[in-house]
């Protein structure tokens, strides 16, 4: 394998990651708690993508937003009827873990008893040679999901810094009691964090299913590897969440060259560990107060 | 009658592996997702001395309670510079490391495969063979983790474990070294662990990593969680009822090809119920912490 191929492979497993920890960002600095539940939303979008497409038969550019709108009603249903009494009872962080991790047996397993736990494929259009550039080797799909990498990185930098919605739901970020005082409705602003965390949590399930199959308990995965890479990137810095990316995709690959591509999910969360103990505020986070009493 | 006795072995098993659950989560309020790990190494140090050295199972199960224990106290460590969801992720990542090592490692733990025909275990002379021996071994054990926990709860040591629970500051002001009781804990509950492990790759005979995932931590959490994490006989209830549940299901007449489905969903509801309505589980008293219980 040529150097080429390998950076180029290594991009492709950044943009990967870099989506799944994109979607999951907004509502983990809104609402600082481990939500399992959104592994199942993430391949909840996957499934219905295929589900509308297999029913209506719409090109697919029609489809992936009509099934990211439903994912988000979904998500927000759930929200609605678990998370927000939990949230008003003052749960622990603990406990809404616990009730997140209920609702993807829940969902993970509806999903497998209605679509079936065989693998299922999105692209109905022939399976095409990748493209073959200086002797590098790419698909479509592979591109497809680069580019929407690259747009989201900027599209969601400006919805933070510009938006209305993106500058609240920073404030709740920082300091939830600080932006209930200066005016800022934080129930509404935490709904709009999950929305839009639902939301391109479909989409990267979609893009996932587009190149690979989808199964039921494809979210899983991709989720756990979100997660380590949006506390790597430091909690609060979508740049930070890039770069992030881009760090445990080439560990993982020159790993992977020296000791072999099962140990991929290993190194992964090695390096997570050694940020955890050594900088857990991540690249660009902030330190944070050791205890607040 | 087989079947009563196998479904009472497991009872058994999960009732060591929900009670030394409970020290770390119940009554230290520190949530863990890497117990199924501690369980498989248990089991796998056993498999593997029973095989390749062929050791007797007492030396055995004293070693896989060491080296589970010593694991449980490197995983004990972060929790002391990390907390809340951080450090149950931290936790995650163990258990996704270990069950890659016992996946990958082909060459020792045998791979996906696992390793198959452990011989049945023989102490002092007595060879366990039949389901009633085997009932007789795991409920002498059940009761012996379930006698060490009441004494450690009932003793100074878990009293500050307690108040680590509830509040750490005060627990540090007090003078207890707060950091030496967090990794004491996760060494003793990881060893019991070791113990479960132990009993099931000898029961079993034939062990695989595929039964030591993160959905057997969440499991075991469910079984603690849902019984009454924080009190002695609440983890026992957990066990009785979620490893029934599915034999109960089963009677019902729920066809096999949705039964695995439908008992994941049952567990998925029943966490949500419970954290919602009854934190404390069945027959506990607290949640995850004294305050949580109140509403």
């Amino acid at each position: 394998m040529n150097l080429m191929q390998l950076i180029i492979n290594v991009i492709y497993a950044a943009s990967i990651y870099a989506v799944v920890a994109y979607s999951y960002y907004f509502m983990y600095s809104a609402r600082k708690f481990l939500n399992m539940s959104h592994a199942a939303i993430i391949a909840l979008g996957a499934y219905l993508a295929f589900e509308i497409k297999k029913q209506l038969a719409w090109n697919i550019f029609i489809v992936i937003p009509f099934s990211v709108a439903i994912t988000a009603i979904i998500a927000i249903t759930v929200f609605l009827l678990i998370f927000k009494p939990l949230q008003k009872r003052k749960a622990s962080s603990t406990k809404m873990l616990v009730a997140s991790l209920g609702i993807y047996l829940v969902l993970q397993n509806l999903i497998s008893l209605i679509w079936l736990d065989a693998p299922k494929s999105l692209c109905s259009w022939p399976v095409k040679r990748g493209h073959n550039i200086l002797d590098v080797y790419i698909t479509n799909e592979q591109i497809l999901m680069i580019v929407v990498s690259i747009a989201l990185l900027g599209v969601l930098l400006l919805f933070s810094k510009k938006t209305t919605i993106g500058k609240s739901i920073r404030a709740v970020a920082s300091d939830s009691v600080l932006a209930d005082v200066s005016g800022i409705d934080s129930y509404a602003v935490v709904l709009w964090a999950f929305a839009i965390s639902s939301g391109l949590g479909g989409l990267a399930g979609i893009l996932i299913a587009i190149d690979v199959d989808m199964t039921p308990t494809m979210g899983m995965n991709a989720f756990m590897m979100g997660v380590v890479t949006v506390i790597i990137g430091g909690v609060n810095s979508i740049l930070g969440i890039a770069l992030a990316a881009l760090l445990l995709a080439i560990t993982q690959h020159f790993g992977a060259w020296f000791i072999g591509s099962q140990w991929q999910d290993a190194i992964a969360f090695v390096i997570l560990v050694l940020f955890l103990l050594f900088k857990p505020e991540g690249f660009f986070g902030k330190k944070v107060k050791s205890a607040t009493v | 009658m087989e079947y009563l006795l196998h479904i009472l072995i497991l009872i058994g098993i999960y009732v060591i592996l929900a009670e030394s659950l409970n020290l770390i989560v119940g009554y230290t309020g520190l949530l863990s997702i890497a117990h199924a790990a501690f369980y498989g190494i248990g089991a796998y140090v056993v498999a593997l001395m029973a095989l390749k050295l062929g050791s007797p199972f007492v030396i055995n199960i004293i070693c896989a309670i060491i080296i589970s224990g010593l694991l449980g106290g490197l995983v004990g460590v972060p929790s002391l510079r990390i907390k809340d969801h951080y450090f149950i992720i931290a936790t995650f990542a163990f258990q996704v490391i270990a069950f890659s090592i016992l996946n990958n490692w082909v060459s020792f733990t045998g791979g996906p495969m696992g390793l198959p025909g452990i011989p049945q275990p023989v102490i002092f002379g007595w060879q366990v063979s039949s389901h009633l021996e085997f009932l007789l071994l795991v409920g002498a054990f059940a009761i012996l983790v379930f006698w060490l926990c009441h004494r450690i709860i009932k003793s100074p040591f878990g009293r500050v474990l307690m108040a680590i629970r509830e509040d750490e500051v005060f627990a540090l002001a007090a003078g207890k070294n707060v950091a030496l009781y967090k990794v004491a804990v996760f060494v003793i509950g990881s060893g019991m662990a070791a113990i479960a492990g132990a009993l099931y790759a000898h029961y079993i005979s034939s062990i695989e990593p595929i039964s030591f995932t993160v959905m057997e931590s969440i499991f075991i959490i469910s079984i603690v969680i849902i019984g009454g994490a924080g009190s002695l006989w609440g983890p026992v209830v957990g066990a009785v009822l979620l490893v029934m549940l599915p034999e109960i299901l089963r009677f019902v007449g729920m066809p096999s090809s949705i039964a695995a489905n439908m008992r994941q969903i049952l567990y998925g509801g029943l966490l949500v119920a419970f954290m919602m309505w009854r934190p404390q589980g069945l027959v506990g008293k607290y949640g995850f912490r004294l305050e949580d219980t109140k509403k």
